[in-house]
């Protein structure tokens, strides 16, 4: 058998089949193995993933027809640029999350290993399926995950954010089988090709119904995006959530984004005739008023953990606005500035992390405490990501933001994005800089006892800022790669859906 | 090529004091100046090329989509600013070695130095839009670095940060201008954009980017009204004070202007912003600047004043008054920043920089003193020193606009206002400090500071002197190349020299003069005019200002987050409701209505379920009985699955029925058994009612429109292939197990991760248990009861093999996998139920469930796996028929593995879920498993 | 029928949603019920209805549409994980809490509260 034929599918499985044998003998209970099977297991996916992304590069989209059923009929995987780029990005992601937690958050619960990857087989699954039903099955698989590993480490607060986690997801899913349903009713089909197609001759009388599904499913993305006005779950989640975990979580408000770029910017996109870019009317405002928010979160967090938090919703405003312009050149930007903006978040919620061991009960909160023990490592570290995260040179933030306002420049109502990108960037410059100056500088008394930082720690911390200078300097084949990904993307490919069309 | 390395080397020496730091200081800084020195030679080795009028490029292609290239051109200007940053640069080192104490970080300290002059050199050699904001931002982080190196006072912490937020949101603005003129020029390439100005000038944005631009410049320059850093920025060690706040950050802005000039200036618009702008800053830097009792403070503001009168020449858009800024620009730097570091001096050497305390130096230390005294008479624009003649040519082009009309008289007369302050101040600074009695209680006794920590202050004054004697001789050339490279066209006729004859601008600078003298001599009077108004602290201000916002910010947010479910929940569905509910606005209920007509039957069912709902909600509070409602709604709901001809979802629905309400009912042993009294207010609840309604109506009208329209859906092709390719005759169970099979597996992996999940929230879990039920009776003593036990252990192998039974004929009858697994796992249950958990666990102590799982989901992955071996996509189902003696034909599936799987995933969860909740009613607990 | 069909779904959906507003966790786990209910017959509509038609090759002569019917299988069974895995929750959350509240905290009465107001004035 020749595993590079199944390549689409194997980002999926690899997780899946480690979170499995995770739960068996030799693996199950033994942690010092276990910790070495899952790193092994995501350098196995990233390695995967990134022959896949050779592949696509070289000989265009990959389709993947699981049970030889051919689409529409059976379920396909759809391995596009875009795609296989995020899956990527969430392997990386993954594999610091997962190494910092391997320093000993990973024992203050039972599962974290095995949970840990189901939730990435769950978003790469989500990233890669081409079929409605099957994206929301793994919607569901990362939700329950994720579901399980917010509560990770126990403790009131997570208890308490876990339950309107949850819950608000739980109505999220069931409109999400509402939308489904209407979707299939009309359409009378799954595949996202084939939807593609099916709108684009939707006879009139049902048009209301499809506008109706199609809008919805809006909904459920925007509350998984953490779109206004459903973001209010986010921040105490992410604030309250294991740094590992939180980490990760970075790449799930991503799916959202991502499901809003393949349903409502291609399938309800240009070609839609009737449908057209019909949810871009609600995604305009929305997403502003997310940025606006995100920015009075920032100003009002009291510590890092909620910062980020915060940060975080800025950056799905930002994405949500790009994504409203729906073009080519935006997108590729938007994508960049993703690929950008997760890492970055991930970073941060890791430094906060060990920000929180290192200075005692005043945790990460914005106030004057004892020194930190020592601070220099972790006090570069935070530098370094701040500066990615404002939008500073040297590192990525800088060029997505530049990428973001290049691509918008001829559209209307460019000036309320530019503006809202650049007072976005400014008020975080303000904020993070008086967060940095306030941790590391003013302190007193003694140095407060704290053990160093554990090698996986920083080692997890330094993988991550590590790619903020490479996306910089490698900066040219990659928006190279985005803009190809965004091509893909509008121009993907037609039914009957053969192996490789040509690109 | 070469270019390359002017800004890579000292790139590359950023990390050199990192390394050196272990050397004694004098071995530092020597190491630190290494690779700046060769730097400044390269540059030097080019400047004959740019003297003869052509310049030095060297670019690479580094982000295209970007428009930004790693791209370099040392013409004059370029020239001009690189000579000034590394000269003076290496000057710094120097004298910075012998400043810092013993005990401070000194290779920090150098290495952010040397990153400073790497951005600014950066800025002032880019050839590419893009790139020259990359280093601008640059200089704003290290700048940042440098202000808030002594990091534990507040002072420069707030400083630091105030100076980064406003040069900050300057660069933003910039990024924004400079985009809008690549958009406009098509090219982000410097030497394009310069010669294609009056694309610029005539484009409708022209407006915009020129406000962007100065927006970006001013900041950096601390024009008025955003000078007020500055003077903050002072926290910062002398030397950082003596680089970025004379010689180069606050000329970054003033460069811009230069660098734009060609494409920018020439407008009205630009005369107005430019000019007055300027002209305020001269006059209110150099008027503070006299009341300023701090040294480092007085330099502060007549820097400001100094960077106005540049700004004030560049907007007068003529070819002269630019060649006079470039000049002054020279001259401002080096007179500056040897003031900056005989100030230093002073204060290292007297541990106070009070100007009302320091006086009568001139006894202590006479040659700094003598130093300073030129310095600052250059500053004053005395004849003889460099000042002098840029001041003139100042004056003397005050004299030549005339685009304020009838007005334009005011330049001239504010002008040399203006300089009658900066004499009145440099008077203050040499009188107060080294004359005027003794020095007042003073941390030490002030003495010469160190040979060499004088050495860059003669170097400087040096140049002073010989610039001011002879211009020409000296500077020329250099005035010349960067003069032309500003206005981009032929220079005009100008000479530099002393004695233009007795003229209107010679008058000015005398008039200057006296009045200077006349204002110091009444300085008493002064001072007390000026003491009448309240001095505001900026830093006070700004920081306030953003802690006000901040506490404002959380108390809007605390309104909207305020951190309740049901608010969250609520917006959720209203956001449901109007995506979903607007676009039926526009839908004909009645098209196409394939109606059947409704039966008794039906209309029962649809009663009961009404009822049921209905009641449900009524007796919520109620739990076990609202319970029990909701579990007859269930039941109608798989008879209703039975009667629309769909037995497998009948079948599945029921058994999950049974399994839910078993977990309910446990858990409900737990909770309250009743919801206590519901305290939100009757408004939310008709609220919630009426969109409650809403949504149930839109749900309900969307569901009728599907039931009622013909569908051509994909589903033909299951039923015709279902036997040929999937080899069952029960479309559904193939459609689990092999059309979506993929999507069955991903069902079983949520089942059991939820197993596992629960497991996590289980263990761990402290949860008194109740003795007694709501009615305050206490539960039964005997558990257990005898009949129950018997009869549910007997039960166990009939339903076992029930279930086998189920499972075999999944394939081609309703039933599959999961059924049968329900239908175990209750007969399990049952047992837990009849004996209670330790009987079971005695017996079942060696099954462990998230292993039957872990089994379950892995052969079901094994059977998809299994395809590759043929070549063929995961979960490729395969089939053959077989026959047997007795038996007779039969078939084998692999879908039939798969169904194993998912039967094994199905009884391990719900085990899982429920023996192990039932655990909790023993003492044992749960233990973290891994 | 299918106007009392839909009725009936639009009733569940409409209780079902009713009772996820509520405060407390027990009820939103009903709630949650409710709606899978709904959902579920949902769902199943989505390809019409049709009495016996049952999807088993050789038994009727015409079929219902199986598809929905294996999507409603696949729903039912998530349904029933994620209920499983939010009583649990509610149980997890009166152990941490003290009480089954979603926000973890028994709203004040309102009337109480104004009282409280009154009494710091």
């Amino acid at each position: 058998m020749n595993l590079l034929n199944h390549l689409p599918v194997l980002p999926v499985l690899i997780p899946f089949i480690s979170a499995i044998l995770l739960l068996l003998p030799p693996l199950r209970g033994q942690l010092g193995r276990q910790r070495i099977a899952v790193i092994i297991a995501h350098l196995l996916s990233i390695g995967t993933t990134v022959w896949l992304l050779l592949t696509v590069q070289s000989d265009g989209i990959q389709v993947y027809a699981l049970g030889n059923w051919q689409a529409p009929f059976g379920i396909a995987f759809i391995a596009d640029l875009m795609a296989v780029m995020i899956v990527l990005l969430t392997g990386v992601l993954a594999l610091a999350a997962h190494l910092y937690a391997c320093a000993g958050d990973d024992v203050k619960g039972s599962f974290f290993h095995p949970i840990f990857m189901f939730q990435v087989m769950g978003i790469n699954g989500a990233f890669l399926t081409g079929d409605a039903f099957n994206m929301f099955v793994f919607f569901e698989i990362l939700l329950i995950a994720s579901y399980a590993l917010m509560i990770h480490g126990g403790g009131k607060q997570r208890t308490q954010a876990n339950l309107h986690y949850v819950f608000l997801n739980l109505i999220g899913s069931t409109l999400f089988l509402f939308a489904l349903g209407t979707l299939y009713g009309t359409l009378g089909t799954l595949n996202f090709v084939d939807m593609a197609r099916a709108v684009s001759d939707v006879s009139p009388e049902n048009l209301p119904l499809v506008k109706a599904g199609g809008l919805l499913l809006l909904a459920i993305f925007g509350l998984k995006a953490a779109l206004l006005p459903l973001h209010f779950w986010l921040p105490r989640t992410y604030s309250a959530a294991t740094p590992a975990v939180a980490a990760l979580f970075a790449v799930m408000t991503k799916v959202g984004i991502y499901s809003i770029w393949r349903i409502h910017g291609v399938i309800f996109g240009v070609n839609a005739g009737e449908l057209a870019n019909m949810a871009q009317p609600w995604l305009w405002p929305l997403a502003f008023m997310t940025l606006a928010l995100g920015c009075l979160g920032i100003l009002a967090s009291q510590g890092l953990r909620t910062l980020v938090a915060n940060l975080i919703i800025v950056s799905v405003g930002t994405l949500l606005m790009a994504v409203a312009f729906n073009t080519e050149q935006t997108t590729a930007a938007a994508l960049y500035y993703l690929i950008h903006s997760t890492l970055v978040g991930g970073a941060l919620f890791l430094i906060a992390g060990v920000i929180v061991e290192m200075r005692g009960k005043a945790e990460d909160r914005f106030v004057t405490a004892r020194k930190m023990a020592n601070p220099a490592f972790i006090g570069i570290c935070f530098f370094i990501a701040a500066l990615a995260v404002i939008g500073m040179p040297p590192f990525s933030g800088f060029v997505g933001k530049a990428l973001l306002l290049k691509s918008t420049v001829a559209e209307d109502h460019v000036a309320w994005f530019w503006s809202g990108l650049l007072i976005a960037g400014l008020i975080s410059l303000v904020t993070l800089a008086r967060a940095g100056t306030t941790l590391f500088w003013r302190d007193q008394g003694t140095p407060s006892p704290a053990e160093p930082v554990a090698i996986q720690k920083k080692a997890a911390i330094a993988l991550l800022l590590l790619c903020f200078p490479l996306l910089v300097v490698f900066g040219g084949p990659i928006t190279e790669m985005t803009e190809q990904a965004a091509n893909q993307l509008y121009h993907g490919i037609q039914l009957p859906m053969g192996v490789n069309n040509e690109y | 090529m070469s270019l390359f390395l002017v800004p890579l080397l000292p790139l590359l020496g950023t990390l050199v004091p990192l390394f050196t730091e272990r050397w004694s200081r004098s071995a530092l800084a020597t190491a630190t100046a290494i690779l700046p020195a060769i730097a400044l030679m390269l540059v030097l080795a080019m400047a004959p090329t740019v003297f003869d009028g052509d310049s030095v490029t060297a670019s690479l292609s580094w982000i295209p989509s970007l428009g930004l290239d790693l791209a370099f051109h040392l013409d004059g200007l370029g020239l001009l600013f690189s000579l000034l940053i590394l000269g003076i640069g290496l000057l710094v080192i120097l004298y910075a070695r012998y400043y810092l104490s013993a005990k401070e970080a000194a290779g920090r300290f150098y290495s952010y130095l040397i990153l400073f002059m790497t951005a600014m050199l950066g800025v002032v050699l880019s050839n590419n839009l893009i790139q020259l904001w990359f280093f601008w931002e640059l200089t704003s982080v290290s700048s940042f670095l440098l202000i808030s190196y002594w990091g534990h006072k507040s002072e420069a912490r707030k400083g630091a940060r105030m100076a980064l937020a406003i040069t900050g949101a300057g660069g933003l603005a910039l990024l924004a201008g400079l985009l809008l003129i690549g958009n406009v020029v098509g090219s982000y390439e410097l030497t394009t954009v310069l010669n294609s100005g009056d694309l610029i000038r005539q484009h409708e944005l022209y407006p915009v980017i020129l406000g962007l631009m100065l927006l970006g410049a001013f900041t950096k320059s601390a024009q008025f009204p955003f000078h007020f850093w500055l003077p903050h920025a002072m926290a910062a060690p002398t030397p950082v004070s003596a680089y970025l706040h004379s010689a180069t950050m606050v000329k970054a802005g003033v460069f811009l202007l230069a660098r734009f000039y060609p494409v920018l200036a020439d407008t009205e618009l630009w005369f107005l912003l430019v000019t007055l702008t300027g002209l305020t800053t001269l006059l209110v830097g150099a008027y503070i600047a006299v009341f300023k009792h701090d040294l480092k403070g007085l330099l502060a503001y007549s820097t400001i004043s100094h960077l106005g009168l540049i700004t004030l020449l560049f907007g007068l858009n003529t070819e002269l008054a630019a060649i006079a800024a470039v000049f002054h620009i020279i001259n401002h730097a080096v007179f500056k920043a040897s003031l900056f570091m005989a100030a230093g001096i002073i204060d290292h050497e007297c541990g106070s920089r009070d100007m009302r305390l320091i006086n009568g130096l001139w006894k202590y230390m006479p040659i700094t003193a003598t130093l300073a005294m030129v310095a600052a008479a250059s500053m004053a624009g005395v004849p003889l020193l460099n000042g002098f003649l840029s001041k003139e040519m100042f004056f003397a082009e005050t004299l030549e606009q005339s685009t304020l009309g009838a007005l334009s008289w005011l330049v001239p007369v504010l002008a040399t206002l203006g300089g009658a302050f900066a004499v009145a101040y440099s008077l203050r600074f040499i009188h107060d400090v080294f004359f005027n009695g003794e020095p007042k209680d003073i941390p030490k006794t002030p003495h010469e500071p160190p040979r060499y920590m004088r050495v860059p202050v003669e170097v400087l004054v040096g140049i002073c002197l010989l610039v001011g004697m002879f211009p020409a001789f000296t500077v020329g050339e250099l005035l010349n190349t960067a003069s032309l490279s500003v206005l981009n066209a032929p220079l005009p006729e100008y000479s530099l020299s002393l004695w233009h004859g007795i003229n209107i601008p010679l008058m000015m600078s005398v008039a200057a003069i006296v009045g200077g003298g006349a204002l110091y001599y009444n300085r008493r009077s002064l001072f007390r005019f000026q003491s009448k108004f309240p001095e505001v602290d900026a830093k006070v201000v700004f920081h306030n200002t953003l802690i006000d916002i901040m506490q404002m910010s959380r108390r809007l947010l605390l309104k909207l987050e305020n951190g309740s479910f049901q608010r969250y929940a609520f917006l959720l569905i209203l956001f449901a409701l109007f995506l979903a509910g607007m676009p039926l606005l526009t839908l004909d209920i009645a098209t196409g209505a394939k109606t059947t007509p409704a039966n008794s039957l039906v209309i029962t069912g649809a009663i009961l379920i009404a009822i049921g709902s209905i009641a449900t909600v009524i007796w919520s509070h109620k739990r076990i009985v609202a319970l029990l409602m909701l579990s007859l709604v269930g039941v109608i709901v798989s008879v209703g699955f039975a009667y629309f001809s769909a037995p497998d979802l009948a079948l599945t629905q029921l058994s999950v029925e049974v399994v839910t309400i078993i977990l309910l009912l446990l858990a409900l042993f737990f909770l309250p058994q009743q919801t206590p009294m519901d305290r939100t207010p009757p408004s939310h609840i008709v609220r919630d009612l009426s969109i409650a309604a809403l949504i149930g109506s839109v749900v309900g009208t969307i569901c009728y429109a599907l039931l009622t329209r013909p569908l051509d859906s994909i589903s033909s092709f299951f039923v015709e292939n279902s036997k040929s390719g999937g080899g069952g005759t029960n479309v559904v169970n193939v459609i689990l197990v092999d059309f979506r099979g993929f999507d069955t597996m991903g069902e079983i992996a949520v089942l059991g991760i939820a197993a596992l999940g629960i497991y996590k929230l289980l263990a761990g879990m402290t949860l008194y248990m109740p003795t007694k039920d709501m009615a305050n009776r206490p539960w039964a003593k005997d558990k257990h009861p005898m009949i129950l036990s018997v009869v549910s252990q007997s039960l166990l192998p009939l339903s076992l093999l029930v279930s086998a039974y189920i499972f075999l004929r999944g394939h081609n009858l309703p039933g599959g996998g999961f059924i049968a697994g329900l239908v175990t796992a209750v007969a399990l249950i049952l047992q837990y139920l009849a004996h209670g958990v330790d009987w079971m666990m005695k017996r079942v102590r060696i099954v462990n469930y998230q292993g039957v799982v872990a089994v379950g989901l892995l052969i079901a992955v094994a059977s998809g796996v299994g395809s590759w071996f043929f070549e063929r996509p995961f979960l490729t189902s395969w089939f053959d028929y077989f026959t047997l003696p007795v038996v007779g034909k039969f078939e084998l599936a692999s879908a039939m593995i798969f169904d194993l799987g998912v039967y094994l995933t199905v009884v391990g969860a719900t085990m899982m879920i429920l023996a192990y909740l039932g655990k909790l009613t023993t003492n044992e607990r749960l233990d973290e498993e891994h | 029928m299918e106007a009392i069909y839909a009725a009936c779904v639009g009733l569940m959906t409409a209780c079902g949603i009713f009772m996820m507003l509520r405060g407390h966790t027990f009820t939103l786990v009903m709630g949650l019920l409710m709606c899978s209910y709904a959902v579920n017959l949902f769902l199943f509509a989505s390809g019409g209805l049709t009495l016996d038609g049952a999807v088993i090759l050789g038994q009727s002569q015409q079929y219902a549409d199986p598809l929905p019917q294996a999507l409603v299988l696949t729903a039912i069974v998530i349904g029933f994980a994620m209920t499983a895995f939010a009583v649990i929750l509610a149980m997890r959350g009166r152990a941490d809490m003290g009480n089954d509240h979603v926000d973890g905290e028994e709203p004040q009465d309102p009337l109480t509260r104004n009282l409280a107001q009154k009494e710091v004035k």
